[in-house]
């Protein structure tokens, strides 16, 4: 019944400054699919994902009139709130549970291993697993946990400038392996 | 500065992922409004990983959509004359189809109200009207009767006899129309003294001295119809038991006339 209508980026934009409730439909049906898989490979649980993803459009309905399209495509907005508001959460509910830091870096090691959902099979965080380990094991720890090239030094005991070089030799392959 | 070389650095996709410290990310944002290409490689990289998003896609829970819309219900503008003309003109006809029927219900209830009471209404006039015309009927029947009664009065083949109030009733006065030609007999009671539930006037002829009975005197609108008399020297009337005697009770006579 509905008539699927191609939206450029612009009238996107433009529509959800109106509050158009049909364009944010729209917005919805074309991004949640993707922003959910990315909250999946940072929450790793689905129940918490769920809410989340509801948390994310809320925040992308309410900033949009922050959205500076001179900086970079609609998505990557999107994607970063999704990215930013996964790691909050996953943070304070550590916290909340007491868990330690190391604890959850260990996970790193064992990834797989636990009762976790096992969601390195999908989207983005299957193609960083598809990198050597000691690439994967930054990109995790930086882009899926959010953790700071300084803490990560820390962490694993490795300088610095280290973790600055390898951590964008990962970024390169990981575009090589991006790249239609 | 060697542009390609920043370029294949790493820091594109470092921005792009939002990985990139302030500083690296304020530099790469002013490079890249001084190098077309520094620009066309942070767009390239984020229509690839846009791509490869929705390439990997996994559909959430319906209910968190609903869910959503409600949430945001009321910050929803109101319903724009739709970009998407098909579905927003579907959507109109639905809700002008919905109004209509209530429209259309509302009006068959108002119209059917007014049936009723206007078919009541006429119910009772057609009522009225026949009991006018049953009125009109009789009274144009008693038109009629008074009409012949007053021909019969006027007519001079009918004689008149005055039957006046004996001793003690003079009050009392009654009238006969005697036809002398079919010697019917007429009677106009004008005063009589209204008569109990179970006595009635009874009409005699005084024939050869004996009296005849010439009737009883029923309720009749103007002049009564008694019995044909051939002939007779005197009319009385008494007051009898109802239907009638045989022969009169004198005491109980009201008036009398002689013939002639």
């Amino acid at each position: 019944m509905e008539v699927v209508k191609k939206y450029s980026e612009p009238e996107l934009v433009r529509l959800l400054k109106q509050r158009s409730r049909h364009v944010f439909s729209y917005l919805y049906d074309n991004y949640s699919g993707a922003l959910h898989s990315i909250i999946l490979n940072i929450v790793n649980e689905e129940e918490l994902a769920n809410d989340v993803l509801q948390e994310v459009f809320i925040k992308i309905w309410k900033q949009i009139e922050s959205y500076d399209s001179s900086k970079g495509r609609l998505f990557t907005w999107m994607l970063n709130i999704a990215r930013n508001a996964s790691i909050d959460t996953v943070r304070s509910k550590s916290f909340q549970n007491s868990r330690q830091n190391r604890e959850l870096t260990e996970d790193v090691y064992t990834a797989g291993g636990t009762s976790e959902m096992k969601t390195d099979q999908i989207g983005l965080k299957k193609l960083v697993y598809s990198l050597k380990e000691e690439y994967k094991v930054l990109v995790e720890l930086s882009y899926f946990q959010g953790y700071t090239q300084d803490e990560i030094a820390k962490m694993l005991n490795i300088p610095l400038g280290t973790v600055k070089t390898r951590l964008r030799t990962a970024l390169i392959q990981l575009r090589e392996i991006i790249k239609p | 500065m060697d542009i390609k070389a920043y370029i294949e650095s790493g820091v594109i996709e470092s921005y792009v992922l939002g990985m990139a410290e302030a500083q690296e990310a304020a530099e790469l944002e002013q490079l890249s409004r001084q190098h077309p290409e520094i620009r066309k490689a942070i767009d390239g990289f984020e229509a690839a990983l846009e791509q490869q998003a929705l390439s990997g896609a996994i559909a959430p829970p319906v209910q968190i959509k609903e869910q959503l819309l409600i949430t945001l219900a009321d910050e929803f503008m109101k319903e724009e004359e739709s970009s998407v003309i098909a579905f927003g003109w579907f959507r109109y006809m639905a809700a002008a189809s919905v109004i209509l029927l209530m429209v259309s219900a509302a009006l068959n209830v108002y119209f059917y109200t007014q049936f009723r009471s206007t078919s009541t209404a006429y119910q009772a006039l057609l009522v009225e009207k026949n009991t006018l015309f049953a009125d009109n009927q009789t009274i144009q029947t008693k038109a009629l009767e008074l009409y012949s009664n007053m021909q019969m009065m006027s007519d001079p083949t009918f004689q008149k006899i005055s039957l006046t109030g004996l001793k003690g009733k003079e009050n009392s006065l009654a009238t006969i129309f005697w036809d002398s030609k079919s010697k019917d007999v007429y009677l106009l009671p004008n005063k009589l003294p209204q008569a109990a539930a179970d006595k009635q006037y009874q009409l005699w002829a005084i024939v050869d001295g004996k009296p005849v009975d010439a009737g009883v005197i029923d309720a009749c609108a103007g002049l009564c119809k008694m019995k044909n008399i051939p002939n007779a020297s005197m009319f009385a009337i008494t007051l009898e038991k109802k239907g009638g005697s045989p022969t009169p009770t004198l005491a109980q006579m009201y008036v009398a006339g002689k013939v002639g």
